[in-house]
């Protein structure tokens, strides 16, 4: 479908004809007399009527795909838990090709010109020397780094990753408002966002011609494989890993997006180890040595030993490695110098020294009270301005002068000039409005653009062709932040004219859901002994709520329906069982009348969905969720989506729910979990990292299956009557998912030895003891022979545990007494945890740095 | 954390003593530890009232990795990684070092404090002024408080001169705080020394980098040894001494960096051994160490000044 012609006049040719009222400030899609700027002419015809029914309906598909996509935002010190839902605007931030012209040319300017302060700072310090920069800039600001003072970076590039808040002045023009150098966040926010946007407005994002992200990041990629300081020479890829200070980090999403998006190992401190001035992955096959990190960790918490002794985020001896050049970090430990707030009213002087420009992008005025002539003109108007902390590591929340009392005003001065190098005051700026939509309207929001640029491998620097937009949460707010509850837009860069588009080469389909894997996946072999650890435990509580869905739903479904053949019988060795897993208080399991106490209900309804009670449901889930949060960039989109509808299904329901609906919920989840174990099974490639996770289920199921028939307390049996014997193995064959079996083998009569055969000797059957034992077998001896630990054959001390439990089972006289089969099942008991503590140590034991 | 001694001993101008030095420290890790590293402060840093004539680190097991840099500050560095399983790790720093009295000070000659602070931004010009200007501000381990603020506008009062006022401080220091080894860790922070008036002498040197910090003066923190004398009539015990630390604030061109001791209420004379300064302790702690793994650990530090006769 063609555009629809715009014409002036028509129903969008005027602000106030959707009641889009903006205000004093530069809006980005209205000009001062109300009418629609050129560029968003395209976009609005495409967009079609705003119909709010219509928009919802966007909004509701834009967020079911940032919620599948797990696209989540964590807040620190937010009891809701970690993480929160991505806010994204339907709207995108249009801008038209000439304009974005002269931004990028300033950025790349800007970008250059730090990048070359960072090299006299951190080098010959010729700036400080020769007056140009006051030492006290640098020295007084913990950010610099003198530990890495002196070392030479490869090429002079400190900074590789750069990224750029920028505003709009009523007048139109593009300010700086700040800097990030240190670790940017929010590129893998922008594709996130553009992925989806483009989903939800196909049609808009056609006839736009909007620009690419795509071909940045292969720039960037080519960058990062470039700088290595070994060649590929040896044969061999350079290793980049991305190091993340882990899933408690606010971005910790968009660390395992990029590491994907970009083929890099993701990596915590905890996987690298430094030997011989040279950093290495610590994997289940050995070491392997790094090239190239690019870090998503403040250097202050990179290395114990030299920075902060306190953190356990770093690699010991990581600084030794950079000044030895075996590694190359990107950005450079260091670079966070550059957001310093204190450096930037000499910027345009050192841009005409450093680089015979003039500063092409102006930055927001702003003055450093650390220089005499600056501080008293901040004290002198401390009316129109702003004050902010100098320096990033220093926090405090930007006090506006305007709103101070008179007593307040002076206690500021003091503190001020008591310690003035801490302090710098900026010119309140105005910031441009865009429309969001909102309470079924569009509504203008102050906005900041977050620009990105990255070094290409010939030396200079790209620019992202789009952004993270930020909106605040309300129209007067003066602080745009993530953190303080603001949303996200997606930025459109629209290409010059159709005929250039057309002319080019063919550009790359759309932006894939999937991140690209291009180039170099992570190679087979370089599973951190960590993400082994964390999917060895994803199967373990994935087995674990399937096995108490498993008991909830059986006991649920009887209380509902008490006409199910046995139902009144097969309640007993129910509840015993979820006494004995800790599931229900046990006064409450031992209730011998049958029926339905208000007690055991309400007991019942705590074991599905108490976040807070240890062995309930949804504390399974919890888990599970937490552990598959924390090796997620291993799990597939899918995976991960249907591990995010398990949780949402056991989430603590807002109203009282009726069994019937609780039960049907429990289907659900019951599906999902289903779900989960088959993507296992055929998403997943045959590595270690799959072993993994299917020795944490195979061991699992073990010891449930033996927790199981402990519980019922099978090898007494014979002491209850036959109606009650029955009912009890029926409950297990249910339980072990054995049913249908059962039944097309034995008709009708429950017996207790075909029944145990079934559930534990049979190794034809994947529910039974015995077909776990055989395949923890097969996965131990598949497994690198040679684990992080140094005794001789890490899983031989499993693997014997596992023989003698295979030979006990297939003994002809194993279950022919009770005696021999309580014997049977203590010994179980007892010995198959081993076999985790056995794996434990061998794979996952790591030894976490200390100081000393 | 040196005790007062019962008469650190005396020298006049120009006067120098040569010492052996033997700083030897064992770690005790419990249980094999399969890797640690190591940063190490132990070698004199170059200083103009002191020649090394010596210096030597003997490390045990031997490392596979050892390098030797010179930090921000002028310190000597040793970078230390032992590769292999160990459960004990030992460094024996040994050197010979002589060290001569400073000049003679008139205390009152010196141009005021004030006046020293505020010609410390001439000093921003093209020379090294920036290696003194950056002891001024506020560091890891020891913040500028209201507080020292409050404590030391006892002794800098307006227009002393920065020389009188600093011995001032100096000798109030000695006088208010208790030695009390009980009393500190490394881990105890400044407010609280304050607030109790009690440590050692890392915790008063660390009271009088802040307090000269917060008028306004750049001061460092030094680390060394002290020669102390034997009680009268008794040899000298090897091994007794311990590192000691002390402060130096600069007192503008003339004077230059003073150290002083609020320790033991003197100024630094060829009693004081200097190894490394910067901005606090955390900038020169003699031996600092990451090590995987490990049953916690026993310390074992001896120190032995040996002055040597001519």
């Amino acid at each position: 479908m063609p555009p629809v012609p715009f014409t002036q006049g028509s129903l969008f040719g005027e602000a106030d004809a959707i009641g889009y009222g903006s205000g004093q400030v530069y809006d980005e899609m209205v000009n001062g007399q109300g009418r629609l700027r050129p560029h968003w002419q395209t976009f609005m015809s495409s967009l079609g009527p705003l119909d709010s029914e219509q928009m919802a309906q966007r909004w509701e598909e834009a967020r079911r795909l940032l919620h599948q996509n797990g696209v989540t935002y964590n807040i620190y010190g937010d009891p809701n838990g970690m993480e929160r839902p991505w806010p994204l605007d339907m709207m995108p931030l249009l801008l038209p090709a000439h304009e974005w012209k002269a931004i990028e040319s300033g950025l790349i300017q800007r970008a250059s010109l730090l990048n070359a302060i960072l090299t006299d700072i951190y080098g010959p310090q010729t700036l400080t020397r020769y007056g140009r920069l006051p030492p006290s800039v640098i020295h007084a600001d913990p950010g610099f780094r003198r530990a890495v003072h002196g070392i030479r970076v490869p090429n002079d590039v400190h900074l590789h990753f750069y990224a750029v808040d920028l505003a709009r002045a009523p007048d139109g023009r593009w300010w700086v408002l700040s800097d990030r150098t240190q670790a940017p966040s929010g590129s893998g926010y922008a594709l996130e966002n553009r992925a989806v946007i483009a989903k939800v407005l196909p049609d808009s994002f056609r006839h736009c011609q909007v620009e690419r992200l795509s071909g940045f990041f292969d720039t960037f990629k080519d960058t990062l494989f470039s700088i290595a300081p070994r060649t590929s020479a040896a044969g061999r890829l350079p290793r980049v890993v991305l190091l993340t200070p882990g899933p408690y980090n606010e971005t910790y999403f968009e660390h395992v997006y990029l590491a994907r998006y970009l083929g890099l190992t993701l990596v915590e401190g905890a996987d690298l180890t430094v030997r011989d001035r040279t950093v290495y992955l610590k994997t289940l096959s050995g070491l392997e040595q790094v090239d190239v990190i690019l870090r998503r960790l403040d250097a202050d918490f990179a290395d114990p030993l030299e920075m902060r002794a306190d953190s356990s985020l770093g690699v010991a001896g990581l600084i030794e490695a950079v000044r030895a050049g075996t590694v190359v970090m990107a950005n450079a430990l260091g670079s966070g110098l550059m957001e310093s707030m204190a450096m930037k009213s000499s910027l345009p002087t050192l841009c005409r020294h450093l680089l015979g420009e003039e500063l092409r992008l102006p930055g927001v005025a702003s003055w450093w009270c650390g220089n005499d002539a600056e501080r008293a003109y901040v004290i002198d108007h401390l009316d129109g301005l702003v004050i902010k902390p100098a320096f990033p590591s220093l926090s405090f929340e930007p006090i506006f002068g305007a709103q101070l009392s008179a007593a307040e005003r002076s206690a500021l001065t003091e503190r001020i000039k008591r310690r003035p190098w801490y302090f710098v005051a900026q010119e309140q700026m105005a910031l441009s409005t865009a429309p969001v939509w909102q309470d079924g309207r569009l509504q203008p929001r102050p906005l900041v653009l977050r620009v990105f640029l990255c070094a290409t491998p010939s030396g200079g620097y790209a620019v992202m062709p789009g952004g993270l937009t930020r909106v605040s949460s309300e129209s007067g707010r003066l602080v745009v932040s993530m953190q303080s509850g603001g949303g996200s837009k997606d930025t459109w860069i629209l290409a010059p004219r159709r005929a250039d588009v057309a002319s080019g080469q063919p550009r790359p389909s759309a932006l894939a859901m999937e991140p690209t894997a291009s180039g170099a996946r992570p190679s087979a072999n370089d599973l951190p002994s960590r993400v082994a650890d964390g999917l060895y435990w994803l199967g373990r509580y994935a087995e674990r709520a399937e096995g108490a869905l498993r008991l909830l739903r059986a006991t649920q479904s009887r209380l509902i329906d008490s006409n199910m053949p046995g139902a009144t019988l097969q309640q007993r060795p129910l509840l015993d069982l979820l006494g004995s897993l800790g599931m229900i208080p046990a006064e409450l399991a031992r209730v011998t009348e049958s029926g339905t106490s208000r007690g055991l209900r309400d007991a019942l309804h705590a074991a599905v969905t108490d976040p807070d009670h240890p062995n309930s449901l949804r504390a399974q889930v919890l888990r599970l969720h937490r552990t598959a949060y924390s090796v997620r960039d291993r799990l597939s989109m899918d995976m991960w989506r249907v591990v995010s509808a398990i949780d949402r299904q056991t989430q603590q329901p807002k109203g009282r729910m009726d069994a019937a609906s609780l039960l049907l919920r429990l289907d659900d989840a019951m599906i999902m979990l289903a779900a989960f174990s088959g993507l296992e099974q055929d998403s997943m490639t045959r590595g270690a990292g799959w072993r993994f996770l299917d020795i944490g289920r195979r061991i699992e199921r073990s010891l449930h299956m033996v927790a199981l028939m402990r519980g019922v307390h099978v090898a007494d049996l014979d002491r209850q009557d036959e109606p009650m014997q029955a009912a009890t193995l029926s409950v297990l064959l249910e339980l072990g998912e054995s049913v249908m079996t059962y039944r097309a083998r034995h008709l009708t009569s429950v017996l207790r030895t075909p029944v145990l055969d079934l559930l534990l000797g049979e190794e034809a059957n994947p529910r039974a003891l015995a077909f776990q034992l055989a395949a923890l077998d097969r996965h131990m001896r598949a497994l690198p022979s040679q684990g992080v630990g140094t005794g001789t054959d890490p899983t031989g001390g499993a693997l014997a545990i596992v023989a003698a439990a295979r030979n006990s089972l297939e003994r002809t006289d194993a279950m022919a007494s009770s005696e021999a089969l309580r014997t049977l099942l203590d010994t179980l008991a007892m010995t198959l945890p081993d076999v985790s503590n056995f794996l434990a140590h061998a794979y996952f034991s790591h030894a976490f740095a200390r100081s000393a | 954390m040196t005790p007062p001694p019962s008469a650190p001993a005396s020298g006049s101008s120009g006067l120098s003593t040569r010492y052996r030095l033997r700083h030897a420290t064992a770690y005790d890790y419990g249980e094999d530890v399969p890797i640690s590293h190591h940063l190490l402060h132990l070698t004199a840093r170059p200083h103009p009232r002191q020649r090394i004539r010596r210096s030597l680190l003997t490390i045990d097991p031997v490392p596979a990795v050892r390098t030797e840099r010179v930090d921000y500050f002028g310190n000597t560095v040793t970078y230390v990684a032992v590769q292999e399983p160990h459960r004990t790790f030992s460094v024996i720093a040994e050197s010979e070092v002589e060290v001569f009295d400073p000049p003679a000070l008139a205390p009152g000659d010196s141009p005021s404090w004030e006046h020293v602070r505020d010609s410390l931004r001439g000093l921003a010009g093209p020379d090294d002024g920036a290696e003194i200007t950056q002891y001024c501000f506020d560091s890891a381990l020891v913040a500028s408080s209201p507080e020292l603020l409050d404590y030391v506008r006892g002794s800098f009062t307006p227009g002393r001169p920065a020389v009188a006022a600093a011995i001032d401080l100096m000798n109030r220091i000695n006088r208010e705080f208790a030695f009390d080894p009980t009393a500190t860790t490394v881990a105890t922070p400044l407010a609280s020394v304050m607030r109790n008036r009690r440590g050692v002498c890392q915790d008063f040197a660390h009271i009088a980098v802040g307090c000269a910090r917060a008028i306004g003066l750049p001061a460092r923190y030094v680390s060394g040894y002290l020669r102390t004398l034997p009680p009268p009539g008794q040899p000298r015990l090897v091994g007794a001494d311990v590192s000691h630390a002390w402060a130096s604030v600069w007192c503008g061109a003339t004077a230059g960096w003073l150290d002083i001791c609020p320790t033991n209420a003197c100024i630094a004379n060829r009693d004081f051994i200097t190894m490394a300064w910067g901005r606090d302790y955390d900038d020169v702690s003699p031996a600092r160490g990451i090590l995987l793994g490990g049953a916690g650990h026993g310390l074992t530090v001896s120190v032995d000044v040996e002055p040597l006769e001519d």
